[in-house]
């Protein structure tokens, strides 16, 4: 790379249910985003319909705001969301923020400096108000996560996020993917930065968390482990698992046979050989199902990659001065 | 391209003389990397070939990556591919030899535990008509009961299992036909059986014992870690490598001793309950129905397995048109590989 690309942004902000006023929440970002003095565009996509929202984006657009919106005709969730602002993107920088208060705009600047040194910069509000309850909450969550993807992160519910756009193209993202871009996108080897921003005074829900939102974080803990951890492997965990299971069963059936041959037990009256039968079983698909990941991968292996080049630097000669240097990206996850 | 020694015995004519790939993978190896060059062309050059060298930097934490663009400058003749971040040995050699333009694609460390003056011995070894020469360490210098005794029985087991009986499959000085390894899938933790692997394409593969160095700079960096990941690939390769053609097949076969003794259980419980009048034993009754259960779920899964081959990419036409022999009217021709 011999010429840095000017920096262009293209803003994407995901509106889901949780949404604050939208003449009032632009304002903000368009503060912060001006005070970066580099050139911009926003998107905003609304995901599901959200009349409030809708009517404070169109009166923007009509006062002359050089807004983009993208409605999405029902609920799709906010990784969703984010694929359908990015398929109308055309910054070199793509900045995800919250529809609804979360950090200090006037920060925002901090997180487009942080890609200097990496490709992916996630918001850390920092110091952070709630209640201890909300910060059990999070220390578990955040905790768990870092047990599972061996990666620490502190805020993975903020929604700011910037990262070079190559990061959105090779990590394809579904379902509450969005939430663990930054596991995503390490995955791939791209690095990730945790910056320190404020937080915006008027981030406060008001409302109850539903158990919704207490276990579909863990849930998706879980996807997110075997993303990262297992998908190119899938014996190592099935077979693990399968063979563990297994073992114990025949153990069992094993110690209950001599009972029965040398102890005179009867086998007939003991819940033990349904348990040590069922782990045999147990064991043998979860095996299966390992061995048909493995056939999966194998026979794909050659459109999963599971590396990145970052370049190829090869000088020809008769090119003494002009590296061939091409950079690669392949289709992983 | 496929040399036979029988059709040139005076050496490779100069028009054929192949083309040689040496694959150099580097985890951080600041101190190493100025003298693999160094060695490596000093043992190429003598040779007399045309030869390229392939570094592949691992995602290194110190000045790798810097010497390795600096050699690149300097030296046309090497190719750098540099990973965006540490992804393990297999990627590696496979980033390699995807990158590598050569016939004949040597595979080695980047710790000069291997020597470069050895390759000359697998050229010859190529040139007799084999698709994969790999390098035996007999004198290897590395500590017994943490290294070498672990590696021996795998290497056992592995030779076993993939019925590929190679004394040392964690010596990477290896050479390859260039067509063939390139059609070979390596992923995973792979590159400790990428003869096994290659195995599918069924080539001839010959073992020559190669000169062994203990490490000069470094710690060693890829270690024959867990004894279960070797267990579970072993298992993996044996299973992709005979049978992903046909897992209907495979899998029935597995279940086939379960279907008789499920059969069998039941059917002597029944009888037994029938017609002896005796209560149904519960144990044999049970035990003969969780064999059946277990074989259905078993051929399921195979015929789940036929379901993914069928959508996949990888159909073994493709392996055995790699060291098929065609012979047109009594002439053998060697070179059938044109893609």
């Amino acid at each position: 790379m011999t010429q840095r690309p000017e920096k262009t942004i293209s803003v994407i902000i995901p509106v889901g249910w949780r949404s604050a006023n939208a003449v009032e929440l632009y304002g903000e970002y368009k503060q912060g985003l001006d005070a970066t003095h580099l050139p911009y565009q926003v998107i905003f996509v609304i995901d599901g319909p959200n009349p409030a929202f809708q009517a404070g984006v169109e009166s923007l657009a009509k006062a002359g705001e050089p807004i983009q919106i993208v409605n999405l005709a029902r609920t799709f969730g906010e990784a969703t969301a984010i694929m359908a602002g990015f398929e109308q993107s055309q910054g070199n920088i793509i900045l995800t923020l919250p529809a609804y208060f979360q950090i200090d705009a006037a920060e925002i600047g901090k997180l487009i400096a942080g890609l200097d040194q990496a490709d992916l910069t996630v918001a850390h509000r920092w110091p952070r108000k709630g209640g201890w309850l909300e910060g059990l909450r999070r220390g578990a969550f955040h905790g768990l996560v870092k047990l599972m993807t061996k990666i620490p992160m502190r805020d993975l519910g903020c929604g700011a996020r910037a990262f070079k756009r190559i990061v959105l193209e090779e990590v394809s993202l579904y379902g509450d993917q969005h939430r663990f871009l930054p596991m995503l996108a390490d995955r791939q080897g791209f690095k990730v930065l945790e910056v320190d921003i404020r937080q915006s005074p008027k981030d406060r829900f008001e409302g109850v968390y539903g158990l919704r939102e207490y276990t579909r974080p863990f849930l998706d803990v879980f996807t997110v482990f075997f993303l990262v951890r297992f998908t190119k492997k899938p014996l190592r965990f099935f077979g693990m698992v399968g063979v563990s299971t297994f073992a114990i069963g025949v153990v069992l059936t094993f110690v209950m046979v001599i009972q029965r041959l040398f102890f005179n037990h009867q086998l007939a009256d003991r819940p033990a050989l349904l348990l040590s039968s069922l782990l045999v079983v147990l064991g043998l698909q979860l095996f299966a199902i390992g061995l048909l990941g493995e056939l999966i991968i194998f026979t794909h292996a050659k459109s999963i990659k599971d590396y990145q080049v970052d370049r190829v630097i090869s000088f020809p000669r008769g090119a003494e001065h002009q590296p061939v240097t091409e950079s690669e990206s392949a289709d992983g996850f | 391209m496929r040399y036979h020694a029988a059709l040139f015995p005076s050496g490779w004519p100069k028009a054929l003389r192949p083309k040689l790939s040496i694959i150099v993978p580097f985890y951080n190896e600041e101190e190493s990397i100025q003298a693999m060059y160094a060695a490596i062309v000093a043992a190429i050059d003598k040779l007399g070939v045309a030869y390229e060298m392939v570094f592949v930097d691992d995602g290194s934490r110190d000045k790798t990556a810097e010497l390795a663009t600096e050699l690149a400058r300097k030296d046309p003749r090497v190719r750098f591919v540099k990973f965006r971040r540490n992804y393990g040995q297999t990627p590696a050699m496979a980033a390699g030899i995807e990158h590598a333009t050569g016939d004949i694609l040597v595979t080695m460390d980047g710790d000069l535990q291997n020597d470069p003056a050895d390759i000359g011995l697998f050229l010859d070894k190529m040139a007799e008509g084999y698709d994969i020469v790999v390098g035996w360490r007999h004198n290897r210098q590395d500590k017994m009961v943490s290294r070498k005794i672990p590696s021996m029985i795998a290497n056992r087991l592995i030779g076993k299992v993939t019925g590929v009986p190679i004394r040392d499959n964690g010596c990477s000085l290896k050479a390859y036909r260039g067509d063939l390894i390139k059609e070979i899938p390596l992923y995973s933790e792979m590159h400790r059986f990428i003869p096994a692997m290659a195995s599918i394409a069924g080539p001839r593969i010959a073992e020559i014992k190669v000169r062994h160095h203990a490490r000069q700079f470094g710690k060693s960096k890829y270690g024959l870690s867990r004894v279960y990941k070797v267990l579970l690939d072993l298992m993996v390769i044996k299973t992709v490598a005979s049978f992903t053609s046909r897992p209907l097949l495979w899998f029935t076969l597995l279940t086939l001793p379960m279907m008789v003794a499920g059969t069998a259980l039941l059917a002597y419980s029944l009888y037994e309950a029938l017609y002896l009048r005796a209560a149904l034993s519960l144990p044999i009754a049970g035990t003969g129905v969780i064999c059946l259960t277990s074989a259905v779920i078993l051929i399921s899964a195979g015929a789940f397995g036929e379901l993914v081959y069928k959508l996949g990419d990888m159909r073994e036409f493709q392996f055995a048109r790699l060291t098929q022999r065609v012979t047109t009217g009594g002439r053998i021709q060697h070179e059938v590989l044109a893609k």
